[in-house]
């Protein structure tokens, strides 16, 4: 039994696993949970904290930490909703600048960016923990939300903007979409270029990646831009999904999004881990969700139970170190 | 070397000037301490209670507990300490806020409550209060009307852990559980949050895919409700009920897509208090300990009036 649980093609795949093993228990006990609508309203749902955590996979690969995706989320999304209908307007120059779906999208994500390589300004100038640095982030990103939006909802954003959070395109929902493409970018990013290389580098062992001549500044800026990138378009997301951007949009998602990359089996300190374990890690997180609605568990239980998984899951991870 | 002469200086300005600034200002300052500032409601409530206090001709700064009893506390220790004169308070915890009141009572600022209730009697100076378990009753009997007593329905409720969600659900089936035929085939928390709610109520379909009628703890969950039934095709013919009065919701309600809502005044609340902390400082020193404020049922019926 040992022998075949340290057989590398499990270890590998370890939370696949543990994904078909919590499918294969919610669907006996639920005869709902294995239907079509309902496997897509899952991915829906995952969909935002999947563009977030691939984001985050990135900066837990350089033994970082990105607490402000939550934050700047919530952010970009008062300002495209913002944009949208309001537009931009400078009174002294008697100014109006209008803006379409795409633009408003586009700037959120500029913005989104511009946070992220703040962040990453911050760390890698002043030499600041990524942990502190992003913490102050969340604090600052969302004290600008709340003066952006004078901590009033901003709705009604035309059907055309909706379309994105809740339309359908060759039968899958466009949220899907999105979050689809971005995983491919990423992961691409990550097995098929120097810079993913990079990342794994400096996770792996900081000192002889800069030994080596990575500039490492300069990668780790670039990581935390994307990161900050990924809360906008997750930001997007939630935002056309409910036609209304709420000032406490995205609170406390950077939790979720670190206990997907977790349960995904990325190591929080750094070099190891993949794109596609977070993926699967966030559909854990999805599943566990549903399935805990769906056989209608007391909310206080579905805490202590999801706790219990994001246990579960380093431990059976730490387990596997030490078996190397 | 230069950091520590720089420092030196400073240290000695702030002991020379903000000694002198300590001197008592002509105007008395009002403290507006609120249980957070991350729902437009309290926003609301927060920013009326300020504003009102300055039209009365006093200098108001609001205070974000950030729901925390602890956060509170350091809020009341601050201000106790920088001399503010009154406190209309919006508590975080019905038991939790007492010592923190108590310690303003001690020091001799008057504290007013709004919305939430504390559970004492002799620590504030008066509560103007949302009452919102008989809010919730009014909610349940209309509920029950437009059911005709049977159906399957689903609550969504607040934060587990906040003492309004349960005020609320509480009202709520204490009319609702006398009718044996309204089931409740589901109770999930959508955390006061719109998307939340939605995404709780899609998976609730699934599971239950004919419902009747969907209880939301608040107006946001009945948004976040509306708008799950809606791409599910079932607004139509599932009914749905909230609680605040947010302005979307009251549209709604004239649109005849959300049955019903139960409406706060928040702004008469915060009024009260800033008016009674006028006349504290005027002489008045016996206030009535409880004010309720009536939650008034929103519907078809009476929506023109909103």
């Amino acid at each position: 039994m040992n022998i075949s649980l340290n057989h590398p093609l499990i270890k590998k795949s370890q939370s696949l696993i543990a994904l078909f093993i919590l499918c294969l228990f919610i669907s006996l006990l639920s005869d709902k949970f294995m239907t079509s609508t309902n496997l897509w309203n899952v991915l829906r749902q995952i969909s935002v904290n999947v563009c977030i955590s691939v984001g985050m996979t990135l900066v837990v690969l350089m033994a970082g930490i990105d607490l402000s995706v939550g934050s700047i989320l919530g952010l970009t999304a008062a300002i495209c909703a913002g944009l949208l209908k309001n537009g931009l307007v400078f009174e002294s120059m008697n100014l109006f600048v209008g803006f379409t779906v795409l633009g408003a999208i586009l700037a959120a994500m500029l913005i989104g960016m511009a946070l992220g390589l703040f962040n990453g300004w911050v760390i890698t100038k002043f030499a600041i923990p990524p942990f502190v640095a992003t913490l102050a982030m969340l604090t600052i990103a969302r004290g600008l939300t709340m003066l952006y939006t004078e901590g009033i909802p901003i709705s009604n954003l035309g059907p055309e903007f909706e379309f994105i959070g809740s339309g359908w395109i060759l039968g899958i929902p466009v949220p899907v979409w999105i979050s689809l493409i971005m995983v491919l970018i990423v992961v691409f990013l990550t097995n098929k270029t120097t810079f993913g290389r990079f990342i794994y580098a400096i996770g792996g062992n900081e000192r002889a990646a800069f030994l080596s001549g990575i500039s490492i500044n300069k990668i780790k800026l670039t990581v935390y831009g994307i990161a900050g990138m990924m809360a906008a378009v997750g930001g997007v997301l939630v935002t056309s999904r409910l036609n209304s951007a709420q000032p406490n949009a995205g609170m406390s998602y950077e939790l979720d999004s670190i206990a997907a990359v977790v349960i995904g089996g990325t190591s929080l300190s750094g070099g190891v881990g993949t794109v596609t374990g977070t993926v699967i890690g966030a559909v854990i997180i999805g599943v566990l969700n549903n399935g805990l609605v769906l056989l209608d568990v007391s909310p206080f239980w579905q805490q202590v139970v999801k706790g219990i998984v994001i246990l579960l899951a380093v431990i059976i991870d730490k387990m596997n170190q030490k078996n190397k | 070397m230069k950091v520590k002469q720089f420092s030196l200086i400073l240290l000695t300005l702030v002991f020379v000037f903000g000694c002198s600034s300590n001197d008592k200002s002509e105007k008395p300052k009002i403290a507006v301490v609120v249980s957070t500032l991350n729902n437009p409601w309290f926003v609301m409530l927060a920013e009326s209670a300020a504003k009102n206090a300055e039209k009365l001709g006093y200098e108001a700064k609001i205070f974000d507990s950030q729901n925390n009893p602890a956060v509170e506390s350091d809020n009341f220790e601050n201000l106790i300490s920088s001399g503010y004169d009154a406190i209309l308070l919006n508590p975080t915890d019905s038991d939790g806020s007492i010592s923190n009141v108590l310690k303003a009572k001690t020091a001799g600022i008057p504290v007013f409550c709004m919305d939430r209730e504390i559970n004492a009697d002799d620590a504030a100076t008066s509560q103007i209060l949302s009452d919102n378990y008989s809010g919730c009753v009014s909610i349940g009997i209309e509920f029950v009307k437009e059911l005709k007593e049977k159906g399957n329905y689903v609550e969504i409720l607040g934060l587990v852990g906040d003492n309004n969600t349960w005020a609320r659900s509480g009202g709520f089936h204490s009319v609702v559980d006398k009718f044996p035929n309204l089931k409740m085939v589901a109770q999930q928390s959508g955390n006061f949050d719109r998307n939340k709610a939605m995404e709780v109520l899609e998976t609730i379909m699934q599971a239950n895919p004919d419902i009747d009628a969907v209880f939301c703890g608040n107006d946001a969950m009945a948004m976040g409700a509306f708008q799950a039934l809606q791409s599910a095709g079932k607004a139509y013919k599932v009914k749905i009920f909230g609680f605040d009065g947010a302005g979307d919701v009251i549209e709604k309600i004239r649109e005849k897509k959300i049955v019903a809502t139960g409406m706060q005044f928040p702004v008469v609340m915060a009024q009260t208090a800033a008016q009674y902390a006028d006349e504290y400082f005027k002489g008045r020193r016996i206030f009535p300990q409880r004010v309720p404020v009536e939650v008034e049922l929103v519907n078809a019926a009476n929506i023109k009036d909103y």
